[in-house]
């Protein structure tokens, strides 16, 4: 199946720098742990130990651990740092991980009673799993250079007895070599058939150097991480965008061919409109029209039944397309403002009147407006003359 | 590629990280507030011309029922006393001298639209009625008035404006807007 073409995105970080260290250096043990403890209480629990068995103080020694949540041991090891030479020490500067060599076949899935021989050129190592989740005795043994086949194996088989218990052996001819680990949690180790891996956090277990340093190469190293991958997202980004841009040319393409469209069939519908607004129009002139002076002589009366007293005369009377056909604006003046009040109730006592709205204009007492609306029902034409 | 790139990256000085980032980050965030606005507008450009066409494509569906209501709508008039602008105010002017209603303002023709058949014109006329005798005025304008009203529906009145004439209350300025419908 192929791998998604994001992947790359996720692709976990190149192969560590790693200093191996002679195993000839160090002194090893296993160390009882108490059951369910996190990882912190270990490493507490395997210092107190380490500070028992050594012969110096622990800020004395290059010493690591390896220990996997739910193990009942851990296996720690150690050398005195005066065994190391100062430019030994600078030259781990530029490496994420210092460990002996054994130390990296330590996540290996072996099997219970499992010894793996690692054989080199002029020394060979044996580790020994009595279960398979951490190691329980790390042995070395130099193999001098004109060591001859029947001698290497005579010091495997003294190696091998030396373990004692063990079912399965597995022999390794190369040195482990770190390879690209899968994600940013882990790292891995591989020598042949055999592959090693261990989480970041065990990891920096298993690295000698001093531990407050370690700390806070650690944290560069999240640092780091987290500005590469912010740096991957931007460029993500900036590849949607390019794909986004490609899209947005599409679209703009695909609405032209929708704006030709509009455009030509513009004037057709704009014959239609036209059309239908002149029908709607006609039908409004036949069947509904404007009849003002029937609502002039409904609000002002006529000789016999006058309803406007002569103290009010209107000084403009009009209509608006926009307040309908029914509605009758009117600007009056009064010598008597005492009978607006009355004229208002007369008018809205009228069957012919919806709605009566009287304001009297802003500093002028004399001066009111009167807003009357018809009922349609009851305006009809008046007789032709 | 991506492992021997990451591995450059993290083999650089801090400074040089951040600077990797602080323009890889500056360049997506210009990029994504141009692309933003552009998508935007076409957004908004492709929302208008979907309503355009689905306006047009209502209108065009309803084109035989809008015909048809034209044509019942024009068959309700009399093509013969129909009137076009011209007639529209000789025909008010002429009721207007009939009642004794001497001056007569046209305010201009507004034809309101065609669509080949038939077109509505819109004309303003103000007429004043100026004799000195106040009553007479009135009296008038309400015989000219009911006058145009026998014209309907070839002559509709659209708006009106009654005002005294300054200085004189009897006089009085009558403002009409009238409309007719003219087929062609």
């Amino acid at each position: 199946m192929c791998a998604s073409p994001l992947s790359f995105l996720r692709a976990g970080p190149p192969p560590p720098k790693v200093a191996l260290l002679p195993d000839a250096l160090f002194f090893s043990r296993a160390i009882p742990v108490a059951e369910g403890v996190t990882a912190a209480e270990a490493a507490g629990q395997v210092e107190l130990a380490l500070e028992a068995i050594a012969p110096f103080p622990l800020p004395q020694l290059y010493y690591g651990w390896y220990w996997v949540p739910g193990a009942t041991h851990a296996f720690v090891y150690a050398a005195y740092r005066r065994r190391f030479t100062t430019e030994q020490t600078l030259a781990w500067q530029g490496a994420e991980l210092v460990l002996p060599v054994s130390a990296t076949l330590f996540g290996a899935k072996v099997e219970p009673a499992t010894t793996v021989v690692l054989g080199m050129a002029e020394e060979m190592i044996a580790v020994y799993w009595e279960t398979p989740a951490v190691p329980a005795k790390v042995l070395f043994r130099p193999v001098p250079a004109e060591a001859t086949a029947e001698e290497r194996g005579r010091i495997r088989e003294e190696l091998l007895h030396a373990m004692g218990g063990t079912k399965t052996v597995i022999d390794l001819a190369e040195l482990p070599v770190a390879e690209p680990a899968r994600n940013d949690r882990e790292l891995g180790f591989r020598a042949g058939e055999l592959v090693s891996r261990v989480s970041r956090a065990t990891a920096s277990s298993l690295d000698v150097r001093d531990k407050g340093d370690l700390a806070l190469l650690r944290n560069a190293q999240q640092r780091d991480v987290l500005l590469w991958r912010l740096a991957v997202g931007c460029a993500a980004a900036l590849l949607v965008l390019g794909l986004g841009e490609v899209a947005l040319v599409g679209s703009r393409a695909w609405n032209q061919v929708r704006v030709t469209q509009v455009n030509a069939r513009k004037s057709a519908v704009d014959k239609i409109k036209a059309s239908a607004e002149l029908a709607n129009r006609i039908d409004q002139l036949v069947n509904n029209r404007l009849l003002p002076f029937e609502m002039i002589f409904l609000v002002a009366g006529d000789k016999q039944n006058k309803r406007k007293p002569d103290e009010i005369w209107f000084t403009r009377i009009s209509t608006l397309p926009a307040s309908g056909l029914y509605t009758l604006h009117v600007e009056a003046q009064t010598t008597n403002t005492a009978l607006i009040p009355v004229y208002e109730s007369q008018l809205k006592a009228m069957k012919e009147l919806r709605d009566v709205k009287v304001s009297i204009l802003p500093g002028q007492g004399d001066r009111f407006q009167l807003t009357v609306k018809f009922n349609p029902e009851m305006l009809k034409p008046a007789p032709s003359a | 590629m991506i492992r021997t790139l990451r591995a450059y990256f993290l083999s650089r000085l801090l400074r040089e990280k951040l600077l990797l980032v602080a323009l890889v980050a500056v360049g997506a965030v210009i990029w994504i507030s141009s692309f933003s606005s552009r998508a935007g507008l076409l957004w908004r450009g492709q929302k208008v011309t979907t309503t355009e066409l689905k306006d047009q494509d209502r209108w065009l569906r309803d084109r035989p029922r809008v015909e048809a209501a034209a044509q019942k709508a024009a068959a309700q008039l009399d093509p013969a006393k129909t009137l076009d602008g011209t007639r529209l105010f000789t025909t008010v002017r002429q009721l207007a001298l009939d009642n004794g209603l001497r001056n007569i303002t046209n305010n201009g023709l507004t034809p309101l639209g065609s669509n080949g058949q038939f077109s509505v014109n819109t004309l303003g006329v103000t007429i004043t009625a100026n004799d000195p005798n106040g009553e007479k005025n009135w009296e008038s304008l309400t015989n000219f008035y009911k006058a145009l009203q026998t014209r309907s529906p070839y002559v509709a009145i659209d708006q009106v404006i009654l005002t005294p004439m300054r200085g004189n209350s009897g006089q009085l300025s009558l403002f009409l807007k009238v409309s007719s419908v003219e087929i062609h």
